[in-house]
């Protein structure tokens, strides 16, 4: 992470604009879309389907030709190049390997059209097949393979002419959540033995968390943040970045006094928070939305412990690693469901107990009442 | 700037507008002009200057004046009525009964149901009379047992039964496809709700496959409306609008007049669209889902039996007049006696003595006009698939417009088209080459449109990032992807211009006499003989195209005919 903090850019993209015309009406589907990639990082562009983050994979491709703005790669000007003369590799999410050709062919075939010397193409797809752990495959067809190993092939066929960008759409969309995990470790060490500049397109936050360097979150067209994992989970720009990545509770809140203030609910409860937390200075006597995500609180079975929001248990889910409570409080009469999530089950606390839920002050984030909208369109 | 602009000029792809462009320009040529000069000459009296000055209605007002017209057309519509309605008849319950009950036999029904489409119908329309004619075996029998004959089969009777016979096959195969691919629960849930089996049949199952039995309707009044061989052979006086066209042009060389036909022929075919279209659109329609359910099967050994006996009697009779022709054609004659008698191979010795020319020609205009059907048609597809072209409606209209018109009106427009003007091509074979490409164009245009659509873009796109510039891709991948749907087409092309007779008629030459010219010559020089041994030879020679093309396509025949 911290050797690419200061990496040469090799990506720029400046202004990024995209209308699709239709019959009828135009999709904006880029609106001012400004991106540096840095030399050999993952860099993820995440959102929710139709956030114009394959639009904008496709605009680097040469697929779409975008409305205006630039793409600089190493200083020259991108848009002008056909997609064939970019010297890109790319992995889609259907794979898109050739149905009528070998698994050998498959991955020689960049290194054909570059005219290699046959023994030459041979090492390198040799080579290559080895990297992304696959061998004693290479005549069999692509209907012959599960999707794994699609994938791998897909993946050896965009990196064995050693481009200088790799682009992957939605790779691991079509395989099953075990082998999904599994997949985004191998393309990280794929990525990383390759030292290859790659952008990565995903709608699963999770997956975007664990594999990039850096992610750019993007909403109807637009960046809405860029960051690194830690920072884009912890430090959410928005309310809307932080309901999007992993899950979140809001809560309407007024913050009251200074030194140490207190936040005051409409159920007229109040936290003290330490001075130093979060952002909650700035909103000095002005309503806010605190910002808690499940695994920030705590749950007593004592009702009146101090410091603390009153609710009553609703469910109560076993997930594995943690144990998640949907507890109901009270929002100035109007029910309010929040998730906490506990390592390990609250003894004594069963479905329909009263219990106080301890916010961890240091992580509180507070965000302006105007965003509150936001989550509503989601 | 003039650096920037050589930059951009080189970053820029010549070769796909180059090549897709070409394509464009011959549809123009081909198929654009002489179809608007065709309607523009209609318009124009014979021996007037085509100009906007001469314009009259002169050739339309024969339709009011003269009885020859009027009665042509009155029989042509009479014609593609009957035909749509024998052929609903008889292709319907056929498809329910192969589709639906526990007839055995399927695949040998789906095959053989399918032959009719492909052999030309004039080459089995004579059979019609040496079977049931005044002087045919069946009414020998007839009178000798019960002192009865058959009606006249000359004229309209003739003529609706034989083209009957050949056009059945496209309700019986949409209809069916339609059966088979509808969602079995939809039926199930009717009957859990209390329908009978005849209730569940009436009010679910036949509803359901309206629209492709419509559709199956259009393709027929479109044969027949435009059918020439069989009325020429079995019409005697019963004159009908292609045959009219014909006399026209062949008997007073007035190709202004017979555009006229034409166009009122093509109003014919364009009213019996608009009715399909207001039909179906009448009634909203769920998509018919593709599950993987099979198509639920009558129980009813009744109707299993009853089907079995129908689906063999209507394939008995629609394949009557070609076995005739094969049984015949190794006699030494039957024209005028009861029956076939000595068996020897004396007509055929004597086709190797005179038609060794029209074979030639058929094999090589036939081959020719595929190869540049399959090229343009593969092109244009491309285009029309994965080129976003605004304008994209026109350029399927104009594929298809030779598909949908009467193949003498095609004729007629080629040669209007090419007789005079820049380019012309009248009296050599070349004239015939475009009048068979442009008519099968759409053949291969819609076969290779569906493989082409079925082929992720992704693909494509793979192998230009890869590096490969668009011709590279478009031969290395798209083509041999494509390929399946571009034989499929073009067998088809190939194996149904080796019989072409509407067109040929009005373009062939003395020097380029085809086949099909040569079997109405003998037929109506009444050398039989000759006529159905070459009739056989060209049942084998596309016989056996389409069996070399299922064999490396691995698929039924009657799947083959799927876009139709």
């Amino acid at each position: 992470m911290t050797e690419q903090e200061n990496g040469r850019i090799t990506l720029s993209i400046r202004n990024l604009r995209k209308i699709f015309r239709g019959k009828q009406h135009q999709v904006q589907a880029l609106d001012d879309v400004s991106l540096d990639i840095r030399e050999g990082e993952l860099f993820t562009l995440l959102g929710p389907s139709g956030c114009g983050k394959t639009t904008t994979l496709r605009c680097i491709a040469g697929f779409e030709k975008p409305s205006s703005g630039r793409i600089d790669f190493l200083g020259r000007d991108f848009t002008s190049i056909p997609p064939f003369r970019r010297n890109i590799g790319m992995v889609f999410q259907s794979y898109a390997l050739f149905p009528h050709m070998s698994i050998f062919e498959n991955v020689a075939y960049g290194l054909r059209i570059r005219k290699l010397s046959r023994r030459e193409i041979e090492d390198r797809v040799n080579r290559i097949i080895q990297l992304v752990g696959l061998e004693a495959t290479q005549k069999r067809k692509p209907s012959e393979l599960s999707g794994g190993q699609q994938q791998r092939i897909a993946l050896a066929r965009a990196l064995v002419y050693d481009p200088q960008l790799l682009l992957l759409d939605e790779p691991l969309s079509n395989l099953d959540a075990k082998l999904r995990v599994y997949m985004r470790e191998e393309i990280r060490r794929i990525q990383q033995q390759a030292k290859v500049t790659t952008i990565y397109v995903t709608h699963d936050q999770e997956e975007a968390l664990s594999i990039s360097d850096r992610i750019a979150v993007m909403h109807a067209g637009k960046v809405s943040q860029i960051g690194s994992p830690d920072e884009i989970y912890e430090n959410p720009i928005s309310i809307r970045v932080a309901d999007f990545i992993g899950q979140a509770n809001f809560l309407a809140c007024t913050v009251r006094g200074d030194g140490n203030p207190l936040l005051s609910f409409r159920s007229n409860e109040t936290i003290t928070i330490t001075n130093s937390s979060g952002n909650i200075q700035s909103y000095q006597d002005r309503e806010g939305i605190l910002f808690v995500r499940p695994e920030q609180m705590e749950i007593s079975g004592d009702p009146n412990h101090p410091n603390s929001l009153r609710g009553e248990v609703k469910v109560i889910l076993y997930l594995g690693s943690v144990v998640r409570y949907y507890i109901e409080i009270f929002q100035n009469h109007e029910p309010q469901e929040i998730l906490v999530d506990q390592d390990r089950r609250v003894r004594g606390v069963e479905t329909g107990d009263p219990v106080a839920v301890l916010v961890h002050g240091q992580e509180a984030k507070l965000f302006p009442t105007e965003q509150k909208r936001q989550l509503e369109k989601v | 700037m003039a650096r920037e602009f050589r930059q951009r000029l080189k970053a820029f792809e010549f070769t796909p507008y180059l090549v897709l462009g070409l394509a464009l320009i011959i549809l123009v040529v081909f198929i654009a002009y002489p179809l608007s000069k065709v309607v523009f000459n209609s318009f124009i009296a014979k021996g007037d200057a085509p100009g906007l000055r001469n314009l009259t209605l002169a050739n339309f007002s024969q339709f009011s004046t003269s009885t020859l017209y009027r009665s042509a057309f009155l029989n042509t519509l009479t014609v593609g009525l009957s035909c749509v309605l024998f052929s609903c008849l008889l292709g319907i319950p056929m498809a329910y009964f192969v589709a639906k009950t526990q007839t055995p036999l399927k695949t040998f029904f789906l095959t053989l149901g399918t032959l009719p489409l492909i052999l030309p119908p004039f080459v089995g329309a004579y059979s019609w009379i040496l079977l049931f004619g005044r002087q045919g075996v069946v009414n020998y029998f007839l009178e000798t047992a019960f002192n009865y004959k058959l009606p006249d089969i000359y004229g309209a009777p003739g003529v609706i039964i034989a083209i009957t016979m050949s056009t059945y096959p496209f309700i019986f195969l949409l209809t069916y496809g339609a059966l088979i691919s509808a969602d079995p629960y939809i039926e199930e849930s009717a009957e859990i709700m209390g329908a009978s089996r005849w209730r569940v049949i009436r009010t679910v199952t036949l509803p359901l496959v309206i629209p492709a039995i419509v559709a199956g309707a259009l393709i027929v009044f479109m044969r027949s409306v435009g059918n020439f061989g069989v009325p020429a052979i079995l019409g005697g006086n019963f004159y009908v609008l292609p045959t009219l066209i014909h006399f026209q042009v062949t008997g007073f060389f007035n190709l202004n007049a017979a555009g006229a036909i034409a166009m009122v022929n093509v109003v014919l075919v364009a009213f019996a669209i608009l009715l399909s279209q207001y039909v179906t659109s009448k009634r909203s329609y769920v998509t018919i889902t593709s599950t993987t359910q099979a198509a639920r099967i009558s129980p009813s050994k009744f109707l299993k039996w009853v089907g079995t006996i129908f689906c063999l009697g209507v394939i008995f009779f629609s394949l009557l007049p070609h076995l005739t022709v094969i049984i015949t054609s190794f006699t030494e004659g039957w024209a005028g006696t009861r029956y076939p008698n000595k068996f020897s191979l004396q007509n055929y010795r004597r086709i190797f003595e005179i038609a060794l020319v029209p074979i030639r020609n058929s094999l090589f205009l036939a081959t020719t006009a595929t190869v540049v059907a399959s090229v343009i048609g593969t092109l244009l597809s491309y285009i029309n698939v994965r080129r976003n072209l605004r304008a994209r409606w026109i350029l399927d209209l104009t594929v298809m417009l030779p598909f949908i018109l009467p193949g003498i009106v095609v004729g007629v427009a080629i040669l209007i088209g090419f007789s005079s003007g820049l380019l012309i091509l009248s009296g050599t074979w070349m004239i015939l080459v475009v009048g068979f490409f442009i008519r099968r164009m759409p053949y291969i245009f819609r076969s290779t449109t569906a493989s082409l659509s079925q082929i992720d873009v992704a693909v494509e796109e793979a192998s230009s990032i890869t590096g490969a510039s668009w011709l590279t891709t478009f031969r290395k991948i798209t083509l041999p992807l494509m390929a399946p749907g571009i034989l499929a087409g073009a067998v088809i092309s190939f194996s149904t211009l080796m019989g072409e007779l509407s067109t040929t008629v009005i373009l062939y030459s003395a020097r380029w006499k085809t086949i099909s010219v040569a079997i109405v010559e003998y037929l109506f020089s009444a050398t039989i003989g000759p006529a159905y041994a070459l009739g056989t030879i060209l049942i084998v020679l596309v016989l056996s195209a389409i069996f070399l093309a299922n064999r490396i396509l691995g698929r039924r025949m009657s799947q083959m005919f799927k876009m139709v």
